[in-house]
């Protein structure tokens, strides 16, 4: 089995704080499919950095506050 | 399940359909010859068109069932997965085929090679989407 990428997100808990964004609505605003953002939130995926910009732009947020690093990986 | 996913599972389906088809009429023919039956362009070009028509219905199928994702482009994520995809059925088709040429070395048996090579052909092709469906399903 692949193993996880050691990159922790809050891109679902963001999301649902701006009203609810949508899956697909998220997807369409930084350039991916709504399967990828799917992946993204369930840690199967870590994006670009281009893509975690988009993201973290699009929250009004810094990317540290929207990405980590999982704290038992080196 | 995106449309790129539906899409690596119609291609893995209809390719081992494909593969079950021709080598099942080479087993048989096999069986009646009383040796390794020569290629016979017939059954190619029946496996080719076969592999054709079905992949094109089964796209149509997968379009028609979403048609919102049907000209969905392949994002990040997919086009990683592609490329990687690509690289394991790079190593399969060359060990299928440095191992029929291997065969073939000490055997000499040129129908036989026809057929490892094609079948590398398809084990490399069955193998790409295979192995996209994986990363899909598990993660890149």
């Amino acid at each position: 089995m692949a193993k996880r990428p050691p990159i922790t997100n809050r891109v679902k808990e963001l999301r649902e704080a701006h009203g609810g964004m949508s899956q697909a609505a998220l997807g369409k605003a930084i350039g991916v499919t709504r399967q990828t953002v799917i992946a993204i939130e369930q840690g199967r995926y870590s994006p670009s950095l281009e893509s975690a910009f988009r993201i973290s732009r699009l929250f009004g947020v810094g990317i540290e506050d929207v990405f980590g690093w999982a704290e038992d990986e080196v | 399940m995106s449309f790129h996913e539906k899409s690596a599972w119609v291609m893995a389906l209809v390719l081992l359909a494909g593969a079950g088809f021709y080598f099942g009429t080479v087993a048989d023919m096999s069986t009646e010859l009383g040796i390794v039956a020569p290629p016979v362009l017939p059954v190619v070009v029946i496996y080719i068109v076969a592999i054709i028509v079905l992949s094109i219905v089964g796209h149509i199928a997968v379009a028609v069932s979403k048609p919102s994702e049907a000209d969905d482009t392949m994002d990040e994520r997919d086009r990683i997965i592609a490329s990687r995809a690509g690289s394991f059925s790079g190593v399969l088709l060359g060990v299928g085929v440095i191992t029929g040429l291997g065969h073939y070395l000490f055997y000499y048996d040129g129908n036989l090679l026809f057929h490892m090579a094609l079948g590398a052909l398809m084990l490399a092709q069955f193998g790409e989407y295979a192995a996209r469906i994986v990363m899909y399903r598990r993660g890149v």
